[in-house]
């Protein structure tokens, strides 16, 4: 039935949205990781990126997370001479997280997983309305 | 999932019921047709399946191992087949009645 499958699309988006989540929470979380060691690198920030997947059980396309790729835009460098990372000129390398962007990433995430829901939503009242002309 | 099948064979045992011509032949049980009792057991069968899907993926849900997501899914699924069998079914009772308090 066409209403069941665009519940099951609408759930593989919200487990699409919810990895990216997983992702978001990751970098947020490791905003402040500094390398373990002098010289090594500390935290790099992963991107969430989704792909068209064919289900052929429900003959649709429906959404999956993608590969994970790491942002290799440049760490953000702290003069800090006293930290156990700093290197010989005292600067510690910290992520490259921006918590802006993060914070917006995961309004996106959120919104998105929304719509989704009230595609559920929607399709389940739809069902239940013409279920109800029977009852009538 | 079979359930607009279901709608469509209870909708002709329906009519079979409540066709005049169709009380001669034994309430549509030798018209060629699936008879109503056929048609509830099948309806029921492919309802158990679903409903014991829904029950494994809350009990996997309970256990921390199956997605939320799956389990409304499940859910959701066994929630409209079980709505439209008894949607149904009190449809088929009540034309049922509806015949049974006709004055003879």
């Amino acid at each position: 039935m066409d209403f069941l499958k665009s519940i099951a699309i609408a759930a593989s988006g919200l487990r699409a949205q919810a990895g990216r989540m997983r992702i978001i929470s990751e970098n947020i979380a490791n905003a402040d990781s500094t390398a373990a060691s002098v010289g090594a690198e500390p935290y790099r920030r992963k991107m969430a990126s989704f792909k068209t997947e064919m289900d052929r059980t429900l003959d649709a396309q429906i959404v999956a997370l993608g590969r994970i790729k790491t942002d290799p835009s440049e760490f953000r460098v702290k003069h800090e001479p006293g930290h156990p990372a700093a290197d010989q000129n005292g600067n510690v390398k910290y992520p490259n997280v921006n918590a802006l962007v993060e914070m917006t990433d995961l309004r996106e995430a959120q919104r998105s997983y929304e719509a989704n829901i009230n595609i559920i939503g929607a399709s389940r009242r739809m069902i239940q309305r013409t279920i109800e002309i029977l009852k009538s | 999932m079979a359930t607009p099948s279901i709608a469509a064979n209870a909708y002709a045992s329906l009519a079979k019921l409540t066709d005049p011509s169709g009380l001669t032949k034994g309430a549509g049980e030798a018209s060629g047709g699936q008879s109503f009792g056929a048609l509830v057991k099948d309806a029921v069968n492919a309802l158990s399946k679903t409903s014991q899907n829904s029950d494994m993926q809350t009990q996997a849900a309970a256990a921390g191992k199956a997605n939320i997501v799956d389990v409304v899914t499940a859910v959701a699924e066994s929630e409209v087949a079980i709505d439209a069998l008894v949607s149904v079914r009190d449809k088929v009772i009540s034309a049922y009645e509806e015949i049974m308090r006709m004055p003879i």
